[in-house]
């Protein structure tokens, strides 16, 4: 480019005829030249300047900015150890779990575990210590021990069927509670070594664990309140039992109480 | 050849006549070549610009080093500090691991406890209580329906009216319907445990596989399960309480008939004397 430039002006002052033309081309010339030179080299202050600015920045907003999130993580660590997450805290609490470990499950197992047996008579105290011994699989020894101690239901030529009826519906109701009783005594049993299990577990938990065995611990609950409720169904079933029977036994009086008035009446009537 | 170097000496002598007569065109030229001509380079030994800029960037290579590696460093180190606590001291793998164990080991528990509720317990012996006896254990809420006339079939209807007097009537049908409600709850009561106890084990196997942030959402919806199963327990007492109410106030009644008729039959004696 520069060399076209050079070349045509060459042209021009070579053919120029007037010096007056020679004067004007040099000065058009000079001026494009100028127009057309490369920019001139900064000044050595400009660029001890530049130099100076960067290094304000580094030492001024960047170091400001690093200390400053310096501070805060060295702050955030703080108080991850020293207040969030103590360690001699967290240890103090384990500590504390196995101590009451130690203080409690043997004293209070021992007192669960006491023996209440009273019963004195052989058939009584067979039948007492099968509604007691927490077990699922002898409900049949159960109910032969029940039989034993209160007697069958009356054969149909010792009672009339609504009698018969009633009997082994309160025998069936009462049965089906110590059956119930039975199962709860030893899923409760269970429930108490998933107890243990969790506070064991909680005894060498970690923070970030300890989540875990809270959640399992709720539901554990869950399944505890489940068993409440199904002990409760079975009260509510022979409290039931229990008022109907006594509905029952009103309604078969004023059955008799009519049937004897009319015997009185037809004896009367003879006489 | 001789002859071509003689005409190029011609050309140049030629050239310089000409040069010499017009001085001013050949003094514009050179000033425009001379403008027009590349800048020489900077030495980069030589010029005093260089040696600036070349002290300019070590200053800033060492205080980048400095400020900014020192800064990023310290920064480092506190962040390895604060992973290394939460690793060891907060979320331990180790144990985190072990209370997965201990969540599916007590999931093993809760197995056995459901297994043992499933057990039968039914005793009755005849048809009639066999039947009523089958609907109160069937801990299914659409079971309750048939429950009334079971329970009929049982204990006998409430005596007509010329069977009975009202006051007996009302004894009765309220002793039924107490009893009749307590037995309808009983199986709605049973069905609700059997449904928290699958819940309680769909939270916990959810609970095996959670990460320690998951888990307390977990354990919220167990806590909400809880509150929920709280009720249900409520409302089965309110029934044993509604049922031996009710059975408290028969007992009553019974003492309040009994006196009515002790009363009645003190007055027929009087009047049979008297007549006499």
């Amino acid at each position: 480019m520069t060399f076209l430039f050079f070349v045509i002006f060459s042209w021009f002052v070579v053919k120029a005829k007037t010096q007056r033309q020679v004067l004007a081309l040099a000065l058009a010339g000079t001026t494009a030249a100028v127009l057309v030179a490369p920019p001139r080299v900064q000044a050595q202050s400009s660029l001890v300047g530049a130099i100076q600015a960067v290094l304000n920045v580094i030492n001024g907003i960047i170091h400001t900015g690093l200390t400053s999130i310096n501070s805060v993580r060295t702050a955030i660590n703080s108080l991850y150890q020293n207040v969030v997450w103590p360690v001699q805290l967290i240890n103090l609490a384990r500590q504390q779990v196995m101590q009451m470990i130690a203080q409690y499950r043997n004293l209070m197992w021992g007192i669960l575990r006491i023996n209440v047996a009273s019963a004195t008579l052989p058939p009584t105290q067979q039948l007492e210590r099968v509604i007691r011994d927490q077990q699922t699989g002898d409900f049949a020894l159960l109910t032969t021990n029940y039989g034993n101690a209160y007697g069958p239901v009356p054969v149909s030529t010792a009672a009339s069927p609504p009698d018969r009826a009633m009997t082994d519906m309160d025998d069936a109701m009462a049965l089906d509670t110590l059956k119930t009783l039975k199962k709860t005594d030893e899923a409760g049993t269970l429930a108490l070594q998933a107890g243990d299990q969790l506070e064991g577990g909680a005894g060498v938990a970690a923070p970030g664990s300890s989540p875990f065995l809270t959640a399992t611990a709720v539901v554990a609950s869950i399944q505890c309140q489940a068993l409440t409720q199904k002990m409760l169904a079975a009260d509510l079933r022979q409290e039931a039992a229990r008022l109907a029977h006594e509905s029952g036994l009103l309604k078969r009086s004023t059955t008799y109480t009519g049937q004897v008035g009319d015997q009185i009446i037809n004896l009367l009537k003879r006489n | 050849m001789k002859k071509a170097l003689s005409m190029d000496f011609e050309r140049c002598k030629c050239g310089l006549r000409w040069a010499w007569g017009h001085k001013l065109r050949v003094a514009v030229l050179a000033l425009v070549l001379v403008m027009l001509a590349p800048r020489q380079v900077k030495s980069q030994l030589l010029d005093p610009c260089c040696a600036i800029l070349v002290a300019g960037l070590t200053t800033i290579s060492s205080t980048m080093s400095n400020v900014i590696g020192g800064g990023l460093n310290s920064i480092l180190t506190v962040d390895r500090a604060i992973q290394n606590f939460e690793q060891t001291v907060v979320w331990p793998l180790a144990q985190i691991t072990q209370a997965h164990r201990l969540v599916n080991s007590t999931q093993s528990t809760f197995n056995t406890i459901q297994t043992i509720t499933r057990i039968p317990v039914n005793s009755a012996t005849l048809p009639a209580p066999q039947q009523l006896e089958q609907i109160l254990l069937s801990a299914d809420a659409n079971q309750i329906g048939r429950t009334s006339t079971s329970y009929s079939v049982v204990y006998g209807p409430v005596p007509n009216a010329t069977a009975a007097s009202q006051d007996v009537r009302n004894r009765i049908d309220m002793a039924d319907a107490a009893a009749q409600a307590a037995m309808k709850r009983s199986i709605a009561i049973d069905n609700l445990a059997n449904l928290e106890i699958q819940a309680a084990n769909q939270i916990n196997q959810s609970l095996q596989i959670a990460a320690p942030g998951s888990a307390a959402i977990i354990e919220a919806q167990a806590d909400a399960w809880l509150v929920r199963a709280n009720a249900y327990t409520q409302a089965a007492i309110a029934d044993l309480m509604r049922v031996r109410a009710i059975d408290l106030a028969d007992a009553g009644a019974n003492i309040k008939s009994g006196a009515t008729s002790t009363t009645n039959l003190g007055q027929e004696l009087i009047n049979l004397l008297k007549r006499r």
